[in-house]
């Protein structure tokens, strides 16, 4: 019997010559990815970690039941019952945006499991496909018993079904990542930027939070599958070291394509969570901080020591740090019912807070917020006065992104339009209409919100938006967590009076 | 058939100042470009301040405030700004 260093390179590396068919009709270049090389480009592919099929059972084993041994120590309702009321929106944003997503990212992995170029890279992408199942399972399991406590957490399995138009942004994002991708860009986009990067926000930074936050059981869901991201997350590198002597000019348009888009949409996953649904004495550190501290300064690492440039967009990448889910946080908040999960209006302490991480621009916000109390101090608190704190125009959206067009500022929205074709576009920002540029034939004929309104494919009617099209009801639409009942708001009427 | 046209109010992609979104607008024809304004302005009212003295922007000029919709020459999902008055 071969001893286990003597079987496994035997194990993942079993490449061999075709005879019968050609090595372009294996591999596809559609669906295997561009630039399409023969082998013997990819038969050095070496992944760092190297793991058995025995030995990743035993350890998936092993995580598994410390998982479950955390939930029955510390996850039953009673325990989540205790959690501070804003953090379990947290939770609801991460149960309805994360889990099926994980599942397009097995669909994904099993493209790279059948179609990456080297038997090492398949055999890696296939217990990553097997990783983002379990990111499925567990989070559902878990989540599913929260259900009878709060039906909102029901969009953990229902978001991605319907027409809401953060799943519209977030189905536009994974459909494009995951779901139709090829194996060489799933793994530029997928393993390399959102993997080694991203996916920290979520799955360390929110474990950060949630630690503060006394909720365990999420800590040690989400640091468990970071386990796992980090082990898959290694198929990007050795694929990008090969591209790079091929073709580096496409390297560096994936990485600014993905870097771009992820950034829109985990900036909205977690940056809302660090800065707004976490109770203020237990924030340990601003989204902007934690960005620079496990995105930015890792990625510009990574882009050195590859020889790649930053983004042509940098800086303005380095503005939006300051503003955009501040922009994205108070639209939101003012159309929170055409979401599953509540808000809180900042405190005057937590708006000090808020001032002094992101001194920038927060004069803007703070009068946006100013506002937005005053209209609470007008109708008064409570349940029935929730939508006369609510917006009611039709928001817009990015033809890219498909996010609302809340870029730039305040003072100055970047939004800008484009004739292509004889037909309108509008985007949040220039990157966002750049990658649209670059591959017009991929996004041209997907509508956003408001053309589907337009065109009748959704009800102009915003009541029948709300529970036709985004499929939500009174008791399950986002509120504001108090109804608008602050001490502090109290406080000002009373000292103003 | 009469040879009056139904006139269908025009989409448009309003932006205020002040704003943390876009919002789509409906213009009417007949309606002034103060009062497409101040529509917007209403519809902002819950996170911007009303603003007495404005400019509207509109292809980066800022444009007559009396004029109607239709002398505008306003196509449908244009972009429009609203901006307090000398700010351009």
């Amino acid at each position: 019997m071969l001893s286990r260093e003597e079987w496994l390179p035997l194990a993942r590396k079993l490449d061999w010559d075709y005879t019968y068919v050609r090595e372009d009709e294996v591999f596809p270049p559609v669906i295997s990815g561009h630039p399409w090389l023969p082998h013997t480009e990819w038969k050095d592919w070496e992944e760092s970690f190297k793991t058995s099929y025995r030995e990743y059972v035993d350890n998936q084993y092993e995580k598994d039941m410390a998982v479950y041994a955390v939930r029955d120590a510390v996850g039953r309702l009673e325990n989540i019952q205790k959690l501070a009321a804003p953090w379990m929106n947290s939770l609801k944003v991460h149960a309805a945006a994360l889990p099926l997503a994980e599942f397009t990212g097995v669909i994904g992995s099993l493209r790279g499991a059948r179609f990456g170029r080297d038997s090492a890279w398949r055999t890696m992408s296939t217990f990553g496909a097997l990783d983002e199942y379990r990111h499925t399972q567990i989070p559902l399991l878990l989540f599913h018993q929260l259900v009878r406590l709060d039906s909102q957490f029901d969009w953990a399995h229902k978001f991605y079904h319907t027409n809401n138009w953060f799943a519209i942004a977030s189905r536009h994002f994974f459909d494009e990542l995951t779901l139709g991708q090829n194996a060489i860009e799933f793994a530029i986009g997928t393993n390399f930027v959102l993997e080694t990067g991203f996916t920290n926000l979520q799955f360390v930074g929110l474990a950060s939070l949630a630690r503060e936050s006394s909720d365990h059981m999420f800590e040690r869901m989400v640091t468990s599958i970071q386990t796992d991201e980090a082990r898959h997350a290694q198929i990007g590198h050795p694929v990008l070291a090969v591209l790079m002597k091929h073709d580096p000019e496409y390297v560096q348009y994936l990485l600014d394509k993905w870097f771009w888009r992820s950034w829109r949409l985990f900036s909205i996953l977690t940056g809302l969570s660090t800065d707004y649904l976490t109770a203020l004495d237990q924030r340990p550190y601003s989204f902007k901080e934690f960005m620079e501290e496990w995105i930015i300064d890792q990625y510009l690492r990574t882009l050195d020591e590859f020889g790649l440039k930053k983004p042509w967009y940098w800086d303005i990448f380095q503005d939006e740090l300051d503003i955009y889910h501040h922009m994205i946080y108070a639209s939101a908040y003012t159309y929170r019912a055409t979401l599953w999960f509540d808000f809180v209006v900042p405190s005057p302490a937590e708006r000090k807070w808020l001032r002094q991480k992101y001194p920038k621009y927060w004069d803007d916000m703070e009068a946006v917020w100013e506002q937005v109390a005053e209209r609470w101090r007008t109708v008064g608190p409570g349940a029935a006065n929730e939508l006369g704190v609510h917006g009611t125009a039709l928001p817009t959206f990015c033809d890219l992104c498909q996010l609302p067009l809340s870029a730039g500022t305040p003072r100055k929205n970047t939004a800008t339009v484009l004739v292509r074709e004889g037909r309108k576009y509008i985007f949040c920002s220039e990157p966002c209409r750049w990658i649209f540029l670059r591959e017009p034939e991929r996004y041209a004929n997907h509508k956003d919100l408001v053309k589907r309104v337009l065109s009748g494919e959704a009800p102009a009617d915003f009541s029948k938006l709300l529970t036709e099209y985004f499929r939500l009801t009174p008791d399950t639409w986002g509120k504001d967590v108090y109804h608008g009942a602050y001490d502090w708001l109290a406080a000002q009427k009373t000292s103003s009076a | 058939m009469s040879d009056e046209k139904v006139r269908m109010p025009i989409p448009l992609y309003g932006f205020l100042e002040g704003d943390t979104l876009g919002l789509l607008m409906l213009a009417e024809e007949g309606e002034t470009v103060l009062q497409l304004a101040r529509k917007l302005q209403q519809a902002a009212s819950l996170r911007v301040a009303r603003v007495d003295q404005i400019d509207f922007i509109y292809n980066g000029k800022a444009i007559d405030p009396g004029i109607t919709v239709a002398q505008a020459g306003f196509q449908e999902l244009d972009r429009f700004d609203v901006i307090s008055r000398g700010k351009l």
